[in-house]
């Protein structure tokens, strides 16, 4: 008799697992529905301020490399625009049964140009964030790793 | 994730193909032209396309764990990086001149209706 209680107890346990299983799973597809990319993004970029406050142990520098952070952010939101507008672009183009060679190789260049300037100023930023960040600092922020900056980046690569 | 993040940032769009999606036409042109020679070739030109964009991806997988490596390093110079991005920007540039040489070569095997047809909701 006590094993048969046991076992009832057990089957009620498992009932209670499977229930809260099933309202967790719930709960988590509601959930994904409900992050939206933007919310993704953002938070990707708290958590790597969060990191840098952790790892800088200064005031002033923590304050300058935030700053940093948060221009980066700015980079991240109008790459998204440019290739968004690109590939409109180019699509366009290619449409037109009509469009000349000259006309794709002037946007090709054009381009070129864009990704010269934003090659330049993203090694300004990288010397600006290794000007502020010591060496063990730069390490220490190089380990951290997110789903949500990991999700944002695949985010970008698949527009 | 800082890494990762300069190394996107600096791979800039050039990270993403801009005409690669003629490639992904196949089904289009096998609905849109009858079964024949011209057909079989149309068909080529986009095997070519998707060969030289699997090429070009690669690249920028290649460059992307180079830069990544690059940036991991506190000590990395401008020189290091600038030097990858030179090797790579000639890659990007040798595969957009080839995509273009191949996307007239579709143009000429193609009449104005079939391209129409083909690429109005590509």
């Amino acid at each position: 008799m006590p094993e048969t209680r046991i076992r009832i107890t057990n089957l009620g346990n498992v009932c209670c697992l499977l229930v809260a299983a099933i309202a967790f799973s719930f709960a988590g597809c509601a959930g994904k529905e409900a992050v939206s990319p933007v919310d993704v993004e953002y938070q990707a970029f708290e958590d790597l301020r969060g990191e840098i406050r952790e790892a800088i142990d200064d005031s002033a520098r923590e304050t300058e490399a935030i700053a940093l952070v948060d221009a980066l952010s700015d980079e991240l939101d109008a790459l998204r625009k440019t290739i968004s507008e690109r590939k409109r672009r180019f699509r366009q183009l290619n449409a037109n049964y009509d469009t000349s060679r000259a006309d794709f190789e002037a946007l090709v260049e054009q381009v070129s140009q864009e990704e010269k300037s934003n090659h330049q100023q993203i090694v300004e930023q990288h010397r600006a964030l290794l000007a502020i960040i010591t060496p063990d600092e730069w390490a220490e922020i190089s380990k951290f790793h997110t789903k949500a900056m990991k999700a944002t980046i695949k985010s970008v690569q698949a527009i | 994730m800082l890494i990762a993040l300069l190394t996107i940032l600096f791979l800039g769009g050039s990270s993403t193909g801009m005409l690669d999606y003629i490639a992904e036409t196949r089904d289009n042109v096998k609905e849109v032209m009858v079964k024949d020679d011209r057909r079989k070739e149309t068909l080529g030109t986009l095997k070519a396309i998707k060969k030289i964009t699997k090429a070009r991806n690669k690249q920028v997988k290649r460059a992307s764990k180079e830069f990544r490596k690059a940036f991991a390093g506190a000590d990395s110079s401008d020189k290091v990086l600038d030097d990858i991005w030179t090797g790579y920007l000639a890659a990007i540039n040798q595969y957009d001149h080839e995509l273009l040489e191949l996307r007239f070569q579709l143009k000429e095997q193609l009449t104005r209706e079939e391209w129409k047809a083909i690429f109005s909701d590509a």
